[in-house]
């Protein structure tokens, strides 16, 4: 199943899918006084990179992957992809995923999936087409028609990926999507999602509490510190691909998730 | 209804019990049969009654009482509901007068009205748009609150433009809830009709029972009973049968 892969390939613009940070912060004011959510964030994500984000409560990481999305605006600075700075949210370039509760109870997995083509008109034959080969991407062929009620954690995060997926936007955000699973799920759910990124070549750029998680799917991760958000570390994750699970013992593992938590101990 | 075919006998064995007590009470003359008429003389006579043209039109009369009076408030609430719910400084004012206004008991009013508008159609509609409102405001301003940020946001993230948010994430998510107000509000609104023609009007159902009741013809005057009851209960299975299907979702 390569369509959405193909789709890809055949966009012109060379930069699709690369993410630029420039000098961005974020400045929340309360009535007490001002707090600063982010500080001087700079960063660069070249097209096709799995990079992960990692922090204390409270580093801003979210906020800063809200940000790419379009969803919030920052108080200084630029964020620019694909080439063209991010103003507002632009499904073209920019999927999201959500943390679990993000998909509507009331419409099946298809449905849901076709939300954001609904949204733009697209005729109901292409939208399900779409749809269809989106689902069997994420491993779902067959659950189109159930509600969400009816789907597990895994199965209701895989609809909210191809949710993501279903316009082909080169770039991919991903806020805690398997915070709410349980450990084994959270495993299956994150070779899964390296299957799906190996074979769409989508950016992504993934928000995750477990240093684990962070060093197991990363080609890069950016550790960041809490108040002011701050990128403390930025590190090259070298380990072959495919990831395995064997992997998770061996010496390169441990000292590069020693190294995520040095930094975190010390801004917590 | 829900509820497996065990369930469902022991409910219809219940308001046969209920019935036969009825029956037997009156009969026996336990129950001096002057005051409660037996089951079967009562259902006879409300067959009867619903062949007269003038319990037909007195039916007519309190129909269109009660559906101009939810015709008006329904819309009006859930407008003001959804304006107090959507605004945060007009919420924190709003919210507690409301729930003030609310506790009081909405008959002592029908004076007012009546002083107002005079006996007549206008004074039953008022009192029945008066008596429903502020549930159907109470219950959308509950509404829109069960709209879950998260949903707004997705839809944002797919670029949503106001008309399509609200029809499809707000509408969806509020329906269940409101099917539940419509239903609720449609009790306030009947109690509130048949309140203003008991106590003053010239015309409607619940005229005939207070004048039945006056004059003693109990027969009547239960009969009117099991009319009124059997529409209320009528149009409340209706909403619930239409809200289980729109809300199977839910769990």
């Amino acid at each position: 199943m390569q369509p959405l892969a193909n789709v890809t390939q055949l966009k012109p613009a060379a930069r699709a899918g690369a993410i630029e940070v420039k000098n961005v912060g974020q400045v929340f004011k309360t009535r007490s006084q001002d707090v600063v959510a982010l500080e001087d964030v700079s960063l660069e994500v070249k097209p096709g990179r799995f990079v992960v984000l990692v922090g204390p409560s409270g580093c801003g990481k979210s906020t800063l992957l809200m940000m790419m999305a379009g969803l919030r605006q920052q108080t200084a600075g630029t964020i620019t992809i694909s080439g063209a700075p991010i103003l507002q949210p632009d499904p073209d370039r920019v999927g999201v995923v959500f943390q679990e509760a993000s998909l509507f109870p009331w419409l099946t997995a298809e449905d849901n999936v076709e939300f954001p083509l609904a949204l733009r008109g697209v005729p109901k034959a292409e939208r399900r087409a779409k749809a269809q080969d989106a689902l069997k991407l994420v491993g779902l062929d067959g659950f189109g028609r159930r509600h969400p009620h009816e789907l597990s954690g895994g199965m209701k995060q895989r609809v909210s990926i191809a949710r993501g997926l279903v316009q082909d936007p080169p770039v991919l955000l991903m806020d805690e999507p398997f915070a709410a699973l349980d450990e084994q799920t959270r495993m299956t759910m994150g070779d899964e999602l390296l299957r799906i990124w190996a074979a769409t070549g989508k950016t992504v750029v993934f928000v995750t509490h477990s240093l684990t998680e962070a060093v197991y799917l990363a080609d890069e991760v950016i550790v960041m510190s809490a108040r002011p958000g701050r990128i403390v570390d930025h590190l090259q994750v070298q380990l072959p691909r495919p990831r395995t699970y064997e992997m998770l013992s061996g010496d390169a593992f441990g000292s590069l998730r020693d190294r995520i938590w040095r930094h975190i101990r010390k801004s917590a | 209804m829900q509820g497996s075919l065990a369930v469902n006998l022991a409910r219809i064995a219940i308001i046969l019990a209920v019935l036969a007590l009825w029956e037997v009470l009156s009969r026996t003359g336990i129950v001096n049969p002057r005051l409660l008429p037996s089951a079967s003389d009562t259902f006879a006579t409300l067959g009867d009654l619903l062949q007269r043209a003038a319990v037909q039109k007195d039916l007519m009369v309190t129909a269109t009482e009660v559906l101009t009076a939810f015709a008006l408030a329904v819309p009006f609430g859930a407008l003001i509901g959804f304006l107090v719910a959507e605004n945060r400084y007009f919420a924190d004012v709003a919210k507690p007068l409301l729930f003030f206004a609310f506790s009081i008991p909405k008959s002592i009013f029908l004076p007012m009205f009546i002083l107002v508008f005079g006996v007549g159609f206008a004074q039953k509609v008022g009192f029945g748009f008066f008596s429903t409102i502020f549930i159907v405001i109470m219950s959308t301003t509950t509404a829109v609150e069960s709209v879950k940020v998260e949903h707004l946001t997705v839809a944002r993230s797919y670029g949503a433009t106001r008309m399509q948010t609200a029809f499809r994430v707000y509408l969806p998510s509020m329906l269940p809830v409101l099917l539940e107000a419509l239903r609720i509000s449609m009790i306030f609104n009947l109690t509130g009709v048949i309140l203003a023609e008991m106590y003053a009007s010239r015309d409607g159902i619940g005229h005939q029972i207070a004048t039945w009741g006056e004059n003693f013809q109990m027969k009547q005057l239960l009969a009117g009973v099991v009319m009124v009851a059997a529409i209320a209960m009528t149009f409340n299975e209706l909403v619930r049968w239409v809200e289980t299907r729109c809300s199977h979702w839910r769990t």
